[in-house]
């Protein structure tokens, strides 16, 4: 429904990114360099994904569980990849200390670490909206706009949007978490994080009940608040321990 | 939380003039898909039917061909467009062989001029036509032939601001692209992948003209005249940028321990392109060769293991980095044809370009001698178009419409 609403569509999605984007990562190079690579490994993997399951789609339209498993197969892999990401992170932090040694500086701290973290979980939420809610998003420009049957209170794309939205909430602080937890070898997190994620995955198959987006969205968005609130309470207590320890060393 | 004044992290300068040469690039290629969305969003105009050049001189492409007859066309068209390039390539080394470098400048300032005005004007023409814009021809021409010359001066007096010269050098690229998205679908992706191979080939063979191009310029320690991007280094004086004027100075074999950022030492990393020829839409029989020439080089430097690999993506030193002006159009042109297909397969390409960017600036730092900047991108670019447009669009379409996402 025009050039508005489309635009409407696309800021509901990545509005919060997008300020998160000017006033966090644009203002440090290396942020930048983070999401984008975070993006490209996120996309590379929905590539590797969608090749897999190539050969079983188109899949029948009522029946969930082909859908279930989907799900599940690309959860796993993302979480595999998250860890694989967390080791080339880990190497590059070490190359990163050497680097600063020899040039005399200081070593990256811990706020460093968890920016780091915070622009790699934006690049994957990035990418997820884009290629679940914007690459959809053309014909909402046009004159008209478009239900589908599942969900027929709400257009299809501004329903997207918010189920994106969400998501973008969900991948970019579970990063924070998962690299929290790989650092620290807090088996909780680093267990939470693959829960909430096949978790948010599952709860958005409730929406292949009749209007089952009215209880899915809700629940997806406690889901999201959930792994907000973890990880504003894991930051604010490693920010108190770290700031406790330097003040004690002094 | 923390202290005020806490030393600067060295995140906080690193990958700069990587970003400095990716923020244009990303501009560029957005304003392009921004063009070809507006533009070509009605199917039945005329305006993108009838574009003819040296590019579609061999086949002009009908829908009712069959795939091998258009396979066919394409490659010979490419085949001819290639050939083009490289003789016009050729001539411009002789000429600068043969020191005609007034020459070549006049030349290259000629032909922004006509790249502006022409292009520009059909441009600004298709868009004022769409948006039904109110403005007569006499004000329209008074300010094209202003914009035009304006344009001319920055691209060539060094004595302009920065940020002018570099906002022109973008809209030539943008138009120059533009121009080259309305080629026929099959003739534009052969002739990506042509233009790629002939790129490798006119750098690294002994007898490619792009490399003889170089050597001429290093051993005589001359520019080449050539449209090039260049992004300036910035220097940090007490949290304030600014940005330096002069940096052709090579100071070699400096090492500075105390700042990052006072190091001059290195770097002037130029890219290689090639000579890109435009031919006008009702002009046919003119030809135009627009030289945009662009080298990789380096300076070698102490080769540490882990500043080598931070050098190697750009994010080691305060050189600047140049790119030529043609890599600009070819990855806009391949991101503007993905355009033309869905947004889906725009992301997958831009983000498939700018890591092509990226590890051909990691292989700069390990080969250390001038390297094509085309060849990685976009044959990145077009794997990942294919691979986006057969298998990712299915996949994502069959689980967004059902609202089941991960």
């Amino acid at each position: 429904m025009t050039v508005a609403a489309g635009i409407g569509y696309a800021l509901v999605a990545l509005g919060p990114s997008l300020s998160l984007f000017v006033s966090v990562i644009s203002r440090k190079p290396f942020l930048i360099l983070t999401v984008l690579s975070s993006t490209l490994l996120w996309l590379v993997s929905l590539i590797i994904l969608s090749g897999l399951w190539r050969p079983f789609l188109p899949l029948k339209a009522n029946v969930w569980w082909p859908y279930a498993l989907l799900v599940v197969t690309s959860v796993c892999f993302q979480e595999g990849l998250r860890f694989l990401f967390w080791k080339v992170y880990k190497r590059l932090e070490d190359v990163l200390d050497s680097f600063a040694d020899r040039i005399s500086r200081p070593r990256l701290f811990l706020t460093d670490k968890l920016q780091i973290a915070l622009a790699g979980g934006l690049g994957h939420g990035v990418a997820h909206a884009v290629f679940f809610c914007l690459s959809l998003l053309t014909p909402a420009f046009g004159p008209a706009t478009f239900y589908v049957e599942r969900c027929s209170k709400v257009p299809f794309f501004l329903i997207s949007a918010i189920i994106a939205l969400a998501f973008v909430t969900i991948h970019t602080f579970s990063m924070v978490i998962a690299f929290e937890g790989y650092a620290k070898g807090n088996r909780v997190d680093q267990v939470i994080v693959p829960v909430i994620h096949l978790a948010a995955g599952m709860l958005t198959l409730v929406n292949f009940a009749s209007e089952g987006c009215v209880i899915g969205v809700p629940l997806l968005y406690l889901v999201a608040s959930l792994t907000l609130v973890h990880c504003g309470k894991m930051v604010w207590q490693r920010l108190l321990e770290t700031r406790n320890q330097s003040s004690a060393s002094r | 939380m923390d202290r005020n004044q806490r030393p600067r992290s060295i995140i906080d300068s690193l990958g700069e003039e990587l970003i400095a040469i990716l923020t244009p690039v990303s501009i560029c290629m957005f304003t392009v898909v921004l063009l070809v969305c507006i533009l070509n969003s009605d199917p039945s105009s005329s305006s993108s039917a009838s574009f003819s050049s040296i590019a579609t001189a061999a086949y002009s492409e009908s829908d009712s061909d069959s795939s091998w007859d258009k396979f066919v066309g394409a490659f010979l068209n490419s085949l001819v467009f290639v050939a083009a390039i490289t003789v016009a390539t050729f001539v411009l080394v002789l000429l600068f062989y043969l020191r005609c470098v007034k020459f070549l400048k006049f030349y290259m300032g000629f032909s922004a001029f006509i790249v502006l005005a022409n292009l520009g004007g059909e441009i600004l023409v298709l868009l004022i036509d769409r948006f039904r814009f109110p403005i007569d021809c006499i004000t329209f021409l008074i300010l094209l032939f202003n914009f035009s010359v304006v344009g001319v001066f920055a691209v060539f007096m060094s004595k302009f601001s920065i940020l002018v010269t570099q906002g022109y050098l973008v809209w030539i690229g943008v138009l120059v692209a533009y121009f080259f998205t309305l080629l026929p679908e099959w003739t534009t992706w052969v002739l990506l992948v042509a233009l790629a191979l002939y790129d490798i080939a006119a750098v690294l063979l002994p007898v490619g003209p792009l490399r003889l191009l170089v050597e001429m310029a290093i051993s005589r320690d001359e520019d080449i005249p050539a449209l090039v991007y260049e992004a300036r280094p910035v220097i940090r004086n007490d949290s304030r940028l600014v940005q330096r004027r002069v940096w052709r100075e090579r100071r070699s074999g400096q090492n500075d321990n105390d700042d990052v950022e006072n190091r001059t030492n290195r770097n002037e990393v130029v890219r290689v392109v090639r000579s890109a020829e435009v031919d006008e839409e009702h002009v046919g029989s003119s030809e135009r060769a627009e030289i945009y020439v662009p080298l990789i080089d380096r300076r070698p430097d102490q080769a540490e293991n882990s500043e080598t690999f931070l050098e190697g993506i750009g994010l080691g030193s305060s050189g600047a980095i140049k790119l030529g002006l043609g890599d600009f159009i070819f990855y806009s042109v391949l991101v503007g044809r993905a355009a033309m297909y869905d947004l889906m397969t725009v992301y997958a390409c831009y983000l498939a370009i700018i890591a092509g960017l990226g590890i051909t600036l990691m292989l700069l730092s390990v080969y250390q001698k001038a390297l094509p900047a085309l060849p990685v991108s976009i044959m990145l670019g077009v794997v990942f178009y294919f691979l986006a447009r057969l298998l990712l669009e299915v996949f994502v379409v069959q689980c967004s419409s059902n609202l089941v996402m991960f």
